[in-house]
């Protein structure tokens, strides 16, 4: 036996106890909590970030397009696992067996920084974004899940967890915990959403085993050039207030549908039964034709806008991202990713600058809130606010009889008989106006609607 | 009289992650993450029993690449005392042979009592190294052990064993060796303030081949083991048929003795 490496004496590893080791306890590690925790371990705070996936993003289903002007600031955004970047939008109406769509392919997305919207499949995405804030000198716990708020008074003092000796202490925690937001509930710093305002997503990731190349062919795409196809009216979610869509990964398309909760509740339609007539409508089943599914999930979507935000600040704890429902979703725009960061980042400034002036009372955390009224993520949820009514008011018309209207309109205006085109143009336009109730119904939902694109 | 409780655990590919590549039909080990032998578990789990029950300490030993810390640290977070991670290029290529010497001459060095593993590693299911242990250190053995019962005042062990058509009862002297029956002793979930500890301030000691004095007795040169050949087996082609009627089903199976 040589030396002193063989000595059998142990350390003293009986109780460890990390109760206020660290400055702040972050709940979840997706992309507010990562932002939050990155954006404060690199202001020198003691950053605990605590994930009931068994690595961050392993729980994540969501599969859109992740808009990264923020992440790009926060992080070395050169090393990121990106799937495509979005080359081509494409909005499309589509009624029971009729598509009429609209695709932009503005050649500016092309270019470095692709307009900050990439695909990404959130398992590698989340994971390498949370290992940002580990070398920034955050501490990652895995297999943990958060099931309650430590009080002392009114002040949020720690968080419970689901491990044995699962209590730990911090100033300050941030509640990351995404739409299913039970913890904030259960401390009854926010209330549990109405099913209105909450959408159903489910999902399939579909790969094409036949040949290499067939997402390039189909989609028109080049090299890192992706898309992102977002489908409206009766032929992408039945009778159900919401829309399908189509995203291209680099081996994989993310194929969807989201809809109102309180569809599928009262419509009697089901998640399955909604994907499969989407996938089978005539403009689609050809995009995911000899299609093998990789992954089927199913989400939940916050989806109330500026008047569902809860209080985001408690006495020691902050609400962000989803939990604090921070998602635009109006039919043009659907944003959530960026909002997350955003928010994240606002929440880890507060709650850094509170720590070096050694405060930790609601006030001086007001500036997340102040903060984030300024950034463009209440703004633009305010700006849609009154669209979510509008829409709902106007549902029939906008998703069934629209749709249909505009696709018989092409028909008659493309019509070949023996017929003068003049003839052809007034039955297209005639059909238009019907479904629209006339040139004033016409104005009126123009004026209505003017907002969502000016 | 307290006892010093060593576990031997070994990091082996995720059976779970161990998929079926689609278009080949070949086993896809290349991307399975390292994990702990799931067997392990259960024998940390007697190992933190006979502690609670006896007293003493629970050290975690495993031979490996560098990177095995991560197992030592679960255990760590499980509530095991101390670690050694057994590293050195020496060992590469060791077969159960030295691969039990190594871990015999570890368990001396650290004064065991008892050394307890896993029935066996879900990557090469010999079983052959707690019994490996015992032997070259001399010492008694209990394999398949579904439940222990320690005596600490007659310095013994007593193991009921899971043997072909019941059980049995054996009772060792220390020190002894045990093999624990995979799925028996359900593994306690780790404390989340051990689990970070474990995670961010643990360092295992760390230990060679030399500090052991066993370096010219390791490795693929004094490995006994030899592969023969292999042998990849095609399947039995089968037949399919269709009968119209329960007896036209019968006779066919009668006469293959499918049914006397």
């Amino acid at each position: 036996m040589t030396g002193t490496e063989t000595e059998t004496q142990t350390q003293d590893t009986h109780e460890p106890n990390y109760d206020e080791a660290f400055d702040v306890i972050v709940v979840g590690a997706g992309l507010a909590g990562s932002a939050a925790a990155v954006t404060m371990a690199k202001r020198g705070l003691e950053v605990l970030l605590i994930e009931r996936g068994s690595s961050p993003g392993a729980k994540n289903v969501f599969g859109g397009v992740l808009y990264t002007p923020t992440i790009r600031e926060l992080v070395d955004f050169e090393s990121a696992p990106l799937e495509r970047y979005v080359a081509e939008k494409r909005f499309s109406m589509l009624s029971h067996d009729d598509e009429t769509a609209l695709s932009l392919r503005p050649g500016e997305w092309n270019h470095d920084p692709h307009n900050d919207s990439y695909t990404v499949l959130r398992g590698e995405f989340d994971e390498w974004f949370a290992q940002q804030a580990v070398e920034a000198g955050a501490t990652l716990v895995t297999e943990t899940t958060v099931t309650g708020l430590v009080r002392d008074g009114p002040q949020i003092v720690g968080v419970e967890t689901d491990r044995p000796d699962g209590t730990i202490r911090a100033p300050y925690v941030v509640l990351a915990e995404g739409g299913n937001s039970l913890v904030s509930e259960g401390a009854d710093l926010k209330d549990t959403e109405s099913r209105e305002n909450v959408a159903v997503a489910v999902k399939e990731v579909l790969e094409f085993p036949e040949r290499d190349g067939v997402i390039e062919d189909r989609f028109r795409l080049v090299g890192d050039a992706g898309v992102a196809y977002q489908y409206f009216g009766e032929g992408a979610v039945g009778d159900a207030f919401g829309g399908g869509f189509i995203y291209t990964n680099a081996d994989t398309i993310s194929v969807g549908a989201a809809y109102r909760l309180e569809d599928a509740a009262t419509q009697k339609q089901s998640p399955e039964e909604t994907l499969n007539l989407f996938k089978t409508h005539p403009a689609v089943a050809p995009l995911v034709r000899d299609a093998r599914t990789v992954e089927y999930s199913a989400k939940t979507i916050p989806e109330g806008g500026a008047e569902s935000i809860p209080d985001l600040v408690h006495d020691g704890a902050v609400i962000v991202g989803d939990a604090a429902g921070l998602v635009l979703n109006n039919g043009v725009h659907l944003e959530g990713t960026n909002m997350a960061v955003e928010s994240g980042y606002h929440a880890g400034r507060a709650i850094a600058t509170a720590t070096e002036r050694g405060r930790r009372d609601a006030d001086v955390l007001g500036a997340y809130p102040a903060d984030l009224e300024q950034s463009f993520v209440v703004q633009n949820l305010q700006r849609y606010a009154w669209m979510q009514e509008a829409v709902e008011a106007d549902r029939d018309l906008l998703f069934e009889a629209l749709p249909r209207a505009f696709a018989d309109a092409s028909t008659e205006y493309f019509r070949m008989d023996r017929q003068p085109k003049e003839s052809h143009a007034e039955n297209a336009k005639r059909t238009v106006l019907d479904a629209l109730g006339g040139w004033t119904g016409a104005a009126k939902l123009a004026l209505r609607y003017r907002k969502v694109v000016t | 009289m307290t006892w010093t409780i060593v576990v031997g655990v070994k990091q082996v590919p995720d059976a779970d992650e161990v998929g079926i590549d689609p278009d080949t039909g070949r086993l896809d080990r290349a991307n399975a993450p390292a994990v702990m032998n799931p067997p392990d578990r259960n024998a940390l789990e007697a190992a933190l029993e006979l502690r609670d029950t006896v007293g003493g300490s629970v050290l975690v030993i495993t031979m490996g690449p560098p990177n095995a810390t991560i197992v030592l640290e679960e255990a760590i977070a499980m509530g095991c005392d101390d670690a050694v991670l057994v590293s050195d290029r020496a060992f590469a290529g060791s077969d159960t042979w030295p691969t039990s010497l190594t871990l015999a001459r570890a368990a001396e060095t650290l004064e065991a009592d008892v050394v307890l593993c896993g029935e066996e590693t879900t990557d090469s299911s010999t079983g052959q190294v707690p019994p490996g242990i015992a032997a070259h250190n001399g010492w008694a053995q209990l394999t398949y052990a579904e439940e222990l019962e320690p005596q600490p005042d007659e310095g013994r062990l007593v193991a009921r064993r899971d043997v072909e058509g019941g059980y049995e009862l054996v009772a060792a002297q220390l020190p002894v060796v045990v093999a624990v029956a995979y799925g028996e002793f359900d593994p306690r979930p780790a404390g989340l303030h051990r689990k970070i500890f474990a995670e961010n301030d643990f360092e295992p000691r760390e230990w060679t081949a030399a500090d052991l004095d066993i370096e010219d007795e390791v490795g693929l040169d004094v490995s006994p083991t030899a592969v023969g050949t292999m042998e990849t087996v095609e399947p039995v082609e089968r037949r399919s048929e269709l009968v119209d009627s329960v007896n036209a089903l019968l006779e066919p199976l009668e006469e293959t003795e499918v049914v006397g």
